[in-house]
């Protein structure tokens, strides 16, 4: 498993890479393992308000519909739409190609919620 | 599928696991949460009868009539007994279990890779077989902290099928000799019985106890413990 140490991480098995006042997020090597092949990505709008550990998008991987909870609150600015053919990369490149979507931040401060890499390797593995 | 929804919200009220069996009244196609509504051949399905329903879980087109549907909606287990295959297997344990007592020895399927338009027609890690042939196909969805999965277990065989109803759905030779029912096999295939014997399967497989509620569903929780 896969733990960058530069990225933030939810209780939910997101990850968050900071970008000034964005926030762009995916779900974790874990995540995509756990869930097995991912067949379809239910991406939210652009435009979209989202709220920290609400439901905003969805994933069905094999036989599975999961939840993917926004980890912080504010608007979608951008989505990954080459999930649309190719919902794979968020299997085989999880932290890169992968990725979901990304948020404008209305509190940037909901960041000290989530944990650093140390804290969520510590959380999947006991 | 709205009385599954149900389930699972009664679970993620606080309220104990449930398991429901219950058969369809009229025949019906259910489809996954995500399958292209251009799988769906309407006017076909308006010919021969057939309701068009979307599930909530994920998986593709499903012919339901003359099947045996089980549900269960629980919370999802902490850590890797949660995980997709984990739950998937432990269900799945229950579920042979109450078809062996009917005299059917189904496995866990091997995974064949993506599925096509019909669910049936592919095996996939969730799936059970009878030889080679699949005879009961689930699908799981998680939501609010909950997994609902349910699933179909073929009785016997409508005069149509899936290939009358989806479009690009292959040949029914080529469905039939990837499927089976308990009837082919020769098992009881009424409704009543195969449902006595999966919540048999869940309680001596899983250990666990049922209190009834009104209706067919059926309220567990493990042996060890007091509360019904």
């Amino acid at each position: 498993m896969d733990y960058p140490e530069h990225l933030k991480y939810s209780s939910e098995h997101e990850w968050v890479a900071v970008d000034g006042t964005r926030a762009r997020v995916g779900i974790t090597d874990y995540a995509q393992d756990a869930l097995g092949d991912v067949v379809f990505v239910n991406l939210p709008t652009v435009g979209a308000t989202v709220t920290a550990a609400a439901p905003c998008a969805e994933v069905e991987s094999t036989k599975s519909v999961s939840d993917i909870y926004a980890p912080v609150s504010g608007t979608i600015v951008a989505v990954n739409s080459a999930l649309d053919d190719a919902p794979e990369k968020v299997n085989d490149d999880p932290y890169g190609d992968g990725w979901l979507f990304v948020i404008e931040m209305r509190d940037p401060g909901e960041l000290d919620a989530l944990m650093d890499a140390v804290a969520y390797r510590r959380m999947v593995e006991e | 599928m709205a009385a599954d929804l149900a389930m699972l919200d009664a679970v993620a009220a606080g309220g104990p696991p449930i398991l429901r069996c219950y058969q369809w009244s009229t025949p019906a196609l259910s489809v996954g949460r995500f399958q292209p509504d251009d799988d769906v051949d309407r006017e076909a399905c308006e010919r021969f009868g057939v309701a068009v329903v979307r599930r909530p879980t994920g998986g593709r087109a499903l012919l339901h009539g003359a099947d045996f549907t089980y549900a269960v909606a629980m919370p999802e287990p902490p850590g890797p007994a949660g995980a997709v295959d984990a739950l998937y297997r432990w269900i799945a344990s229950a579920l042979v279990r109450g078809l062996d007592l009917l005299g059917v020895e189904a496995a866990v399927a091997r995974h064949e890779g993506p599925a096509g338009a019909i669910c049936m027609a592919t095996q996939q890690g969730a799936d059970l077989r009878v030889g080679a042939r699949k005879v009961c196909g689930s699908a799981q969805v998680r939501h609010r902290g909950v997994v609902l999965q349910h699933g179909s277990i073929l009785l016997d065989r409508l005069p149509f099928d899936e290939t009358d109803l989806v479009i690009g759905g292959g040949n029914r030779a080529a469905l039939r000799a990837a499927t089976v029912t308990l009837a082919e096999l020769g098992a009881r295939s009424d409704v009543r019985a195969v449902a006595d014997a999966v919540v048999e399967g869940f309680r001596r497989e899983l250990d666990v106890q049922f209190t009834s509620m009104p209706g067919v569903d059926l309220h567990w929780s493990p042996r060890s413990s007091a509360r019904s």
